[in-house]
Formats: C-alpha cells, structure tokens, sequence
C-alpha cells in the first residue's frame, strides 16, 4: 500500500502562494512513489461549526454537509497537509471553519472516550502544516500554530513539521524566494520514507 | 453627541457564554445617558471570509457584496468597538475570523493607499473592547487569538492602549459563565469605566 498524503488548501485564492508551496511539497510525495490528493476548501460545501455540543452527546455533527466525508477522508491518510496563508496573524476562516468542524471527532475522544488513538497509530500518521505571509515579522505564524496543534490531536496525527515561508511581499511571491519550494519538495519526498519505514515496523492495525 | 457603540457577537450560540459577557457589558452601557448601542449578530450578517484578492489594495473598496456593505461604515464611526467571540480550537470561532478577514480593506486604506481610516475627530479617541470565553481551562488557551484580534482593532485605528480585554476561560455549557465568581462584576466594571474614559475623551475636545 502507498503513502496516502491529502492536501488540504484553505486559501481562498487559486495557484497562490500557498497552494504553490502544497503543490510542491506533494510534487515530492508522488516522487517519492506515494499516493497525493488535493482538496480546494473553497470548493466544497461546508459551515462553520454551530457551537451547539450536540456532539458532546452522540458523537456525531448535526450540520450534514461536506466536511463529514471530508473528515472520513483524512482519517483514512497516513499523512494530512493543511495548508493556509496568514490573515490576520492567523489561519484563514476557511480552514479554520473546517478545524472547528472536528469538534464531533473531539467530542469522541476527549468527552464520550469512543476513540482512542494509540502512540503507534499517531506516530504512523503525519501532520503538517504549510503556510505563506507577506510579512516578514519572524512572530508572524505563532498565533496560527495553536489551532493547528489542537486539529492535529484531535484527529490522531503527529504534529511533525511545518512547511512555512514569509516574506512573501518581499519575494513577489513564493516562486521568488530562495529555499522554500525545493524545501517543501524535499519534505514531501521525506516524509513518504518516514512513513513507508514506520509502517514497515508497525503493520497496519486499523 | 452621542456615544456610539457597535458590538459584535461572534458566537453561533445564541445567548451563549460570550453573548452573555457581551450582555453584561451593554447592560451597563445601556444605562447612561446619550448612548447609541448596535448589537450584530454576527452569524445573521453575511459576512463572508475574505476571498485574498487584494482587489482592495488598488479599488480601496472590497469587491464582495455582503453584509460588510452594511457594516462598513458603522465599523469606522463607532466611538467604541467590541469583538465577542468564543475560542474553538485554540483560536476564535472562524464566523469571527471570517470578519476579522474581511478588515483587509482598511487594511489597504491605512497601509497600501494610506488613506486616513477614520475621520479626524475620531482619530485617537476609538476605544476596543475583546471578550472572549473557553472551554478549555489553560492558561495559554486564548494566546491564539490576541494577534488577531489586534489586527481587527489596529486596521480600525483603535490603538493598543485604548482596547481592553476580558477573557474566561473554563466555560464550556451554555450558562457556564452564569456560576463564574468574578465574570460579570469584570464585565459591568469594565463597561464603566470604558464609558468614562470616552466621555473625558470627547469632553475635553480642543
């Protein structure tokens, strides 16, 4: 069985920085022999979590849209690359819509203790976060790292790397600037080996 | 002339932890005299999250026709401005990212374009109020969320200095903040002393 990566690209913008920075990243996947996926955020159909903690009770969303199979999807992968630029010194609301959505998988875990991911399990499944800002400050990503780690734990993926760039103004954009492309190329090709070795060690239980 | 005041409840919970600390604080407000208050409910206000065009850079103007049509203009000749929204996922509920997003086009005005944002008589009198609430107990639990709610004020010329904040965290169910020992004394104190510190302002005009 290959690699299975999905990308998942919460930037409102097609072919931008960040995109581009996924792009290569899971350029690198497929050459390293894994399986790459894309999915546009804002091409599928999905609300922002209502608040109400239904799933507190049951487990399950009420919203019935396009993030549960989503959801099905990504817990599916070895490895899930959420990628967003920096708005607002933050994620963008479309993957932190999509973030906030998980609370039923949350709610799992943490509340009715339905799911439980073991350390094997988490060490076998990667998560990493990619992401562009214009500015150069060096602060600039702190703030969205928070909401990443919690989306990361909730669904059972080791935080295991960030594929981030600023600057972006001062480069005019991503394919100007010096390292960042063959990095994320370079990560997609290691992380495949990573994994390929770990599931070498630990045979797929579940 | 009076004290104008535009609030935004973030939450997708009505009459939630938030909303009530929002409540708290308007309730106060409400009492004195020469005050007009609007409260938005920001899951009725079409706020779309921002598309990341940049089309404001050149336009000073956003090209989406939403609810910010509406908004625009209460936003930037309001003399206080106050942002509840709740933390989910480590970062404020992506309904109130999406508006904080949306802030791009002062943004352009204030730094591409350079434009003034507000008129003069407002400049440096704009007071900001961030309440927020968690479920989560952490000490840690809302640093996600304060870069990007000083953005949302910073754009608007409402200066550092002049935003206050009021964050509980630990409160989860709907009503939770109700039992809280100090919630609500913070917010009514809170709200006094904002409206003071607006009515010295505006009294000792040169």
């Amino acid at each position: 069985m290959p690699v299975k990566v999905l990308g998942i690209s919460g930037s409102p913008h097609r072919h931008g920085n960040t995109e581009v920075l996924l792009d290569a990243f899971l350029a690198g996947v497929t050459e390293e022999g894994g399986e790459a996926d894309k999915v546009i955020l804002k091409d599928i159909e999905y609300s922002p979590c209502r608040g109400c903690n239904t799933c507190h009770k049951d487990g399950e969303c009420i919203v019935k849209d396009q993030a549960i199979p989503l959801f099905d999807r990504i817990l599916m992968m070895d490895c899930l690359a959420a990628a967003s630029p920096i708005y607002s010194m933050g994620i963008t609301a479309e993957l932190k819509g999509l973030i906030d959505r998980a609370q039923y998988i949350w709610a799992r875990k943490f509340i009715l203790k339905t799911l439980y991911f073991t350390d094997d399990h988490v060490r076998s499944h990667k998560g990493i976060f990619i992401s562009t800002a214009g500015l150069s400050w060096d602060n600039v990503f702190d703030a969205a790292f928070p909401a990443i780690t919690a989306f990361f734990n909730t669904i059972g993926f080791e935080y295991y790397d960030n594929i981030i760039a600023n600057e972006m103004d001062k480069y005019h954009g991503i394919r100007g600037h010096p390292t960042a492309l063959k990095e994320a190329h370079a990560k997609g090709r290691e992380v495949v080996r990573v994994l390929e070795a770990l599931k070498r060690d630990v045979p797929d239980t579940d | 002339m009076p004290i104008k005041v535009l609030a935004f409840a973030g939450s997708p919970r009505r009459g939630g932890n938030s909303e009530t600390l929002l409540d708290w604080v308007l309730d106060v407000i409400r009492k004195e005299p020469e005050v007009e208050i609007e409260k938005i409910h920001l899951d009725e206000a079409n706020v779309n999250p921002c598309r990341g065009c940049n089309a404001c850079e050149v336009l000073n103007k956003c090209v989406q026709r939403d609810g910010m049509d509406v908004l625009h203009d209460k936003i930037i000749t309001c003399h206080i401005l106050i942002l509840a929204a709740p933390i989910f996922c480590m970062g404020i509920n992506a309904q109130s990212k999406a508006l904080v997003d949306r802030f791009q086009v002062f943004r352009s005005r204030k730094y591409v374009l350079k434009l003034p944002v507000v008129s003069p008589e407002l400049k440096g009198k704009r007071q900001g109020i961030f309440l927020s609430t968690a479920g989560q107990d952490w000490d840690y639990v809302f640093d996600g969320a304060i870069p990007t709610v000083k953005c949302f004020f910073h754009v608007v010329d409402v200066r550092d200095r002049d935003t206050r904040y009021l964050m509980v965290k630990g409160v989860d169910e709907k009503g939770a903040i109700l039992s809280h020992p100090t919630a609500q004394h913070d917010a009514e104190k809170l709200a006094k002393d904002m409206i003071m510190k607006v009515r010295d302002l505006l009294e000792h005009e040169p």
